[in-house]
């Protein structure tokens, strides 16, 4: 049996891709500065056209919500998403029209998705505070505006109608993407808005808590530099949140983890052109990761990158530390860093607003299930942390240095190795894997009698070798 | 999914059509999926994939819910530990149904909170104690009479991930794993059913296999030209 240890396979498998890596920064640099002077460009173009209402509306579709909007706000909003998407998807053949911008379409969708999310989160408030009787009444009688369903409609036919599944699938058999467009996916306006619905849907099934048909959702897109989310920021940013946060719900750590790294990685590279208002929010969601991150690397010990490793260690030092121990004192910090890093979690149907004692909090719902598995495991540091000192030892002795039954010590002696096999990515669809063994530490029991074998590391020295070299070299 | 119920090969052309289609967000679907849990339930077999789209069918649905429906998924669900599946499944349901509160139990809710209880001393392997809950309450009886073989899937998946960690192992600790009563219905089930021996002392022996054997390892490192191929090219470029 070959055990395998952290970061090595996702290295072999990233070779090279240092040098995307570098094009993909000094692209994303020159973006930067291109919208500095862009957006004068479209200051002016908007002024000129002032007269052409749509362009207008393609802008403002993008634009966000006050924060204090108003419900009426929020209902008038609604609607002129709905009269925006019904004419770009139910107008007589393609409607001729140009994004405004690259990353509008990113915009559009994110910004959509978003007031959904706040609208829904505000309803069930509204309905478990039941202290604002006139704005329950509101939604109580519109129970179909931001409806999940109209939303999940919006997504699916702009992803149909551009046959962007057709031509990514052609892309990644190197493929004219262009044979398979149609009549709208060969346009600019509707390929973006395709592509960009996919990784909505990501979002909508992880906010709903179905984690698997999230993973589902990005069959068709390959997770690499050379994809077109990777262009935009926030795009690839919130790609690879979602992503690892859904693996962590599916109890594939490593997976998780190499998501994670990877995007924190990116980020400490760009962040020193990133303008500031993007910054903060970047900044935010920078910390969530990190603590997902202490998450994972709790249930999945690991090596992590060194920039990630001192970040972590920086934001969320002590708690690491006490996710690491294990036991009871760990579960309040595992409870603390979920909720601080969670997506802002929401029920796809209007509260009821007769009983406000009956609407649980999504939040505390899935954080509760969560935290059932924490329990499960939160007992294999110490066990390893003990095994570790062993070749063979007995059961009753280890259970009386632990203070606890031998039958007690039995099921944490099963429920750790059975955690330590976990399902891996390879190369297919990201919910398929190989089942690997993920820990270096194993054992076997004859009876009573532990035997235990650790997995001995050579000395790893190419890594080293390579840094050191670059280091010289530049 | 590697054997945890994710995608079996008994899932029929129908039901692979609506899962990956939009027809999975038909509520007229529900119909049919609830008709593929029960075959799933009589015949012994899981999708679990196929029945979290019936779940969220309900989530979006909620005038569609039978209760009976969703506690057979989780028992269903709760066959193929230690997975995630039960706790995919869960993560589906109403916060409302999975979180009974002090003013809002209802049978539903009350039920999932015993399902629930019972899944986690499975996936902590808290065999003696798991069997013992299930005898304490005669709901759970109602709770998995529909699911055909519920007591011996699990009792063989017991005995199964037994064997990935022990090489011998006492009567008395398996009696009470495998939920059997006394010496002989041990040494008959781990005898015919599992395949294993019975050594003198009552000392039950698993055959070898991967999983058992503890073997060392080293792991080294391989190093190859390529890992080195960027310096190399760097410093050809460096001095043309």
């Amino acid at each position: 049996m070959s055990y395998q240890t952290g970061l090595a396979p996702a290295r072999a498998l990233d070779d090279d891709s240092d040098v995307e890596e570098e094009a993909l920064v000094a692209d994303y640099k020159e973006q930067v500065q291109y919208s500095e002077g862009g957006l004068e460009e479209l200051d002016q173009a908007t002024l000129a056209q002032q007269a052409d209402d749509l362009q207008s509306r393609l802008v403002q579709a993008a634009q966000p919500l006050d924060f204090q909007a108003t419900l009426e706000t929020k209902f008038q909003s609604y609607d002129n998403y709905c009269g925006l998407f019904h004419y770009i998807l139910n107008s007589e053949g393609p409607v001729d029209l140009e994004p405004p911008s690259y990353y509008w379409a990113w915009d559009v969708i994110d910004e959509f998705i978003y007031q959904f999310n706040t609208f829904c989160s505000y309803r069930a408030r509204i309905a478990r505070q039941a202290n604002n009787e006139e704005e329950a009444q509101v939604l109580r009688d519109n129970p179909n505006t931001w409806g999940c369903y109209s939303v999940l409609n919006v997504l699916y036919s702009l992803i149909q109608k551009s046959q962007i599944t057709e031509q990514l699938t052609a892309m990644r058999r190197n493929e004219d993407p262009a044979a398979v467009a149609g009549p709208y996916g060969s346009k600019n306006l509707y390929r973006m808005l395709g592509y960009f619905s996919i990784i909505g849907l990501l979002r909508i099934h992880c906010l709903l808590g179905d984690f698997s048909l999230a993973l589902k959702t990005l069959d068709d897109i390959e997770l690499n530099k050379k994809a077109m989310f990777a262009r935009v920021m926030a795009a690839h940013f919130t790609t690879y949140y979602y992503v690892g946060f859904s693996y962590m719900m599916m109890r594939r750590y490593a997976d998780a983890i190499r998501m994670f790294s990877h995007i924190l990685v990116y980020v400490s590279r760009t962040k020193n052109f990133q303008k500031n208002t993007q910054y903060d929010s970047i900044t935010k969601k920078n910390d969530q990761m990190l603590a997902l991150i202490a998450i994972c690397v709790a249930f999945h010990p690991t090596r992590l990158d060194d920039t990630i490793h001192t970040a972590l260690r920086e934001k969320y030092g002590d708690q690491l530390l006490k996710l690491q121990r294990g036991g009871p004192d760990s579960l309040p910090v595992f409870e603390e860093l979920f909720r601080i890093a969670c997506p802002k979690f929401i029920s796809p149907v209007p509260p009821d607003f007769d009983r406000p004692e009956v609407n649980v909090d999504p939040i505390e719902h899935h954080l509760s299930v969560f935290m059932e598995e924490v329990k499960t495991n939160m007992w294999s540091p110490t066990v390893k942390s003990y095994l570790r000192l062993y070749t063979t030892m007995d059961l009753k002795k280890l259970a009386g240095f632990l203070d606890v039954q031998p039958e007690e010590l039995r099921s944490w002696l099963l429920v750790n190795k059975q955690r330590t096999k976990q399902l891996r990515w390879t190369d297919a669809g990201l919910l398929e894997g190989e089942l690997s063994n993920t820990s270096d530490l194993d054992y076997a029991l004859q009876g009573d009698l532990i035997h235990i074998s650790e997995a001995k590391m050579g000395r790893k020295l190419v890594d080293w070798y390579l840094r050191n070299l670059s280091r010289t070299y530049a | 999914m590697n054997g945890n119920g994710e995608d079996p090969q008994e899932r029929p052309e129908q039901i692979r059509g609506i899962i990956n289609g939009l027809e999975r967000y038909n509520p007229q679907a529900a119909e049919v999926l609830e008709a593929y849990l029960q075959q799933q339930c009589e015949e012994k077999f899981c999708d679990s994939n196929a029945n979290r789209a019936l779940l969220k069918l309900y989530q979006l649905n909620p005038d569609k819910i039978k209760d009976e429906v969703i506690t057979n998924i989780l028992v269903k669900a709760m066959t193929q530990f230690p997975s995630p599946q039960f706790d995919l499944s869960l993560h589906l349901l109403s916060p409302s149904h999975s979180n009974p509160g002090p003013n809002s139990s209802s049978d539903l809710s009350e039920a999932v909170a015993k399902l629930r209880a019972l899944n986690s001393q499975l996936e902590g392997a808290q065999y003696a104690r798991f069997w013992a809950t299930l005898d304490s309450d005669d709901i759970y009886a109602d709770l998995t009479t529909d699911i055909a073989g519920f007591e011996e899937m699990i009792r063989v998946r017991i005995a199964q991930l037994v064997s990935q960690a022990y090489r011998e192992v006492q009567t008395s600790v398996l009696e009470g794993w495998l939920g059997l009563d006394g010496e002989e219905e041990v040494h008959k089930f781990v005898i015919e059913t599992c395949g294993w021996k019975v050594a003198e002392g009552g000392i039950v022996q698993v055959p070898r296999n991967a999983e058992n054997e503890a073997k060392k390892t080293e792991i080294r490192e391989d190093v190859t030209v390529d890992m080195f191929s960027r310096v190399i090219k760097r410093s050809w470029e460096d001095n043309a």
